[in-house]
């Protein structure tokens, strides 16, 4: 590699302070916000630094409403957001690992198959999965909507899960196929050769080989799951089935907003998929680029 | 092949069930009835009862005749068309800062990359909101201080400003998705073509110019693509920061839809003729996008 020049040293210097800050700077307010009590962030609106820092609203978040802050100072009731998050925060749990696992393992068959067996039919296939992961989400809730009413799945995780599973299913095909059509199919002739039907040397050679995409697949699936509004904002309805999404977004609604306690909420709605991201980035980043261009 | 053991294609079938049976219940299925739906008279009272009136052409001609669908179709497309332009040329700056590994802060950078992606985008909506509200907000307060504003200003409350604020909540959101590809795409181009250009007297400017952009124009034509699909999508946003408003000034199709569809008077027919008319213009340039990926089959 040549060296650099010092203005251009110095140019990529300053670029990459300004990408930082263009990636950092928005949380900023949020971690002040959340930070201090409703009464400081009402008084001074010209301040930039709260007067004094207090863990008080996320204390209130995740004891569901019950430890009493000074937010009480100012109202006597709470969002009903508040009481809402501890369950809402398993629910998504429970729907990000349901959904993470079934559409792992239907798409890991899937793009086995189309990275392996070429037929013009599955080809076809391949390219139905970048068409349909380019349809707005809202066109296939009108119809789920009536679907799901009529089967009676309307407000169940499971219901929740079933439609996830279908929409996302088609993006981790496309992520998968790129990193099977990357083995090279003599290990399983090897292994067949050896004795393994064609369903054996999957399991016991192709699906081992292939964690790290399996990894992939199933981290961005998660965070995908986690971050899903408009699914489970539809199909339910019931405070006790809502996930974090549709708790947060039922802030909006809210005849007045706590701006301290709703940035508290944020941070730990979106704690999750940030330390995910961070701590399995590599994984992140290669599924993303190999789900990107086919898909 | 051995005795006993499947065709390819028998096999291929066998492995694509639960896929395909995934791809038919909850995306082709659907579709078309969206489009029996958007044929007849679904509201409340026909939910209930089950049986749903044939309409014809109705829940189409009220559609066409409704002044809030045009004005929510004209919203989108200023969307998309200022969201992806943002998020190609931001994506592009910083790709460009990121992939230059003897600055030893890009490191830094290129890890903090995907961090606004990690942001739920309802959470993403609420903390824009928060940063732009006229009396609370930290953009006024910054601005105050720097002696740039003297009055607050209300972000949120004029037409324009609100779009602005959607887009650029939008872009901060989905541009790491950009620099990603952009990133992987620079690193695809051998160094041996900078050391020539620089053999031959080109500039570092030159070089960007006549190297480095022309090699990146695949990627860059596929995230146009891309983004414009995805920006159709918008919805969380617009729901966390402005519901649509002021007025209806920042209504666009999926929120049409979703308004139209699941808020009071609930007119599932009349949502699913927008949904329909959204997922053909979606749908024309997604085959646009599958013929120019998929000319030559190959995976990268």
């Amino acid at each position: 590699m040549m060296r650099l020049s010092w203005p251009r040293r110095v140019g990529l210097w300053i670029g990459n302070l300004c990408a930082i800050a263009f990636l950092l700077l928005p949380f900023v307010p949020v971690v002040l916000g959340s930070l201090q009590s409703e009464k400081s962030i009402q008084q001074d609106t010209r301040a930039l630094l709260p007067a004094e820092c207090t863990l008080a609203n996320f204390r209130l978040i995740l004891s569901g409403g019950r430890t009493k802050g000074p937010i009480f100072e100012q109202v006597s009731y709470l969002p009903k957001s508040v009481e809402r998050f501890p369950s809402a925060f398993l629910n998504s749990l429970v729907v990000g690992v349901g959904v993470t696992g079934g559409a792992l393992a239907a798409a890991s068959l899937s793009a086995y198959a189309l990275a392996r067996l070429r037929l013009r039919w599955t080809q076809a296939l391949l390219q139905a999965s970048v068409i349909s992961r380019m349809i707005p989400l809202v066109v296939l809730m009108v119809p789920l909507y009536v679907l799901f009413r009529r089967y009676n799945l309307l407000n169940s995780l499971s219901g929740v899960i079933v439609a996830e599973i279908g929409l996302l299913l088609p993006y981790a095909v496309l992520i998968l196929v790129p990193y099977f059509a990357t083995l090279p199919p003599e290990l399983e002739d090897a292994a067949r050769i050896d004795g393994c039907t064609r369903w054996q040397a999957f399991l016991r050679v192709v699906l081992p080989l292939s964690t790290p995409g399996l990894a992939a697949c199933g981290v961005i699936l998660f965070i995908l799951s986690w971050h899903e509004l408009l699914v489970p904002l539809i199909l339910v309805s019931r405070p006790e089935f809502m996930t974090v999404p549709v708790v947060l977004a039922g802030l909006v609604s809210d005849y007045f907003v706590f701006f301290t306690l709703m940035m508290a909420i944020c941070l730990l709605g979106l704690l999750p998929t940030l330390i995910l991201v961070l701590a399995l980035q590599k994984f992140v980043v290669r599924g993303l680029v190999s789900g990107a261009v086919k898909g | 092949m051995r005795a006993g053991e499947l065709s390819a294609g028998r096999l291929a079938l066998l492995l694509n069930a639960p896929a395909l049976a995934g791809l038919f219940l909850v995306l082709a299925y659907p579709i078309c009835f969206a489009g029996y739906l958007s044929l007849h008279t679904v509201s409340i009272r026909e939910l209930r009862s089950g049986e749903f009136p044939f309409a014809g052409l109705a829940n189409f001609a009220r559609l066409l005749a409704d002044p809030v669908f045009w004005l929510a179709l004209r919203h989108t497309f200023v969307f998309v068309a200022a969201s992806v332009l943002l998020e190609v040329l931001i994506g592009l700056a910083i790709a460009l800062v990121i992939s230059d590994e003897r600055v030893w802060l890009s490191r830094l950078t290129r890890v903090l990359i995907l961090v606004p992606w990690a942001v739920p985008p309802v959470v993403n909506g609420l903390l824009w909101s928060f940063i732009l509200n006229a009396q609370f907000g930290y953009l006024n307060r910054v601005l105050h201080k720097l002696g740039l504003i003297s009055e607050y200003i209300n972000w949120l409350g004029h037409p324009w400003l609100a779009m602005g604020a959607v887009v650029a909540a939008y872009v901060w959101r989905t541009t790491p998705f950009n620099v990603l590809l952009y990133h992987a795409a620079l690193q695809g181009i051998p160094a041996t073509l900078y050391e020539a250009a620089a053999v031959d007297g080109a500039s570092p400017w030159q070089s960007l110019w006549q190297v480095t952009l022309p090699l990146l124009r695949p990627m860059v034509a596929v995230t146009l693509i891309l983004r414009t699909t995805f920006g159709f999508m918008v919805f969380d946003e617009i729901l966390a920061i402005t519901q649509g408003g002021p007025g209806n000034d920042t209504w666009v199709a999926a929120w049409y839809t979703y308004r139209r569809a699941f808020q009071p008077p609930f007119d599932i027919g009349l949502g699913a003729a927008s949904a329909w008319i959204l997922a053909i213009i979606v749908g024309l340039i997604a085959l646009a996008y599958v013929r120019l990926v998929y000319r030559r089959v190959e995976y990268a």
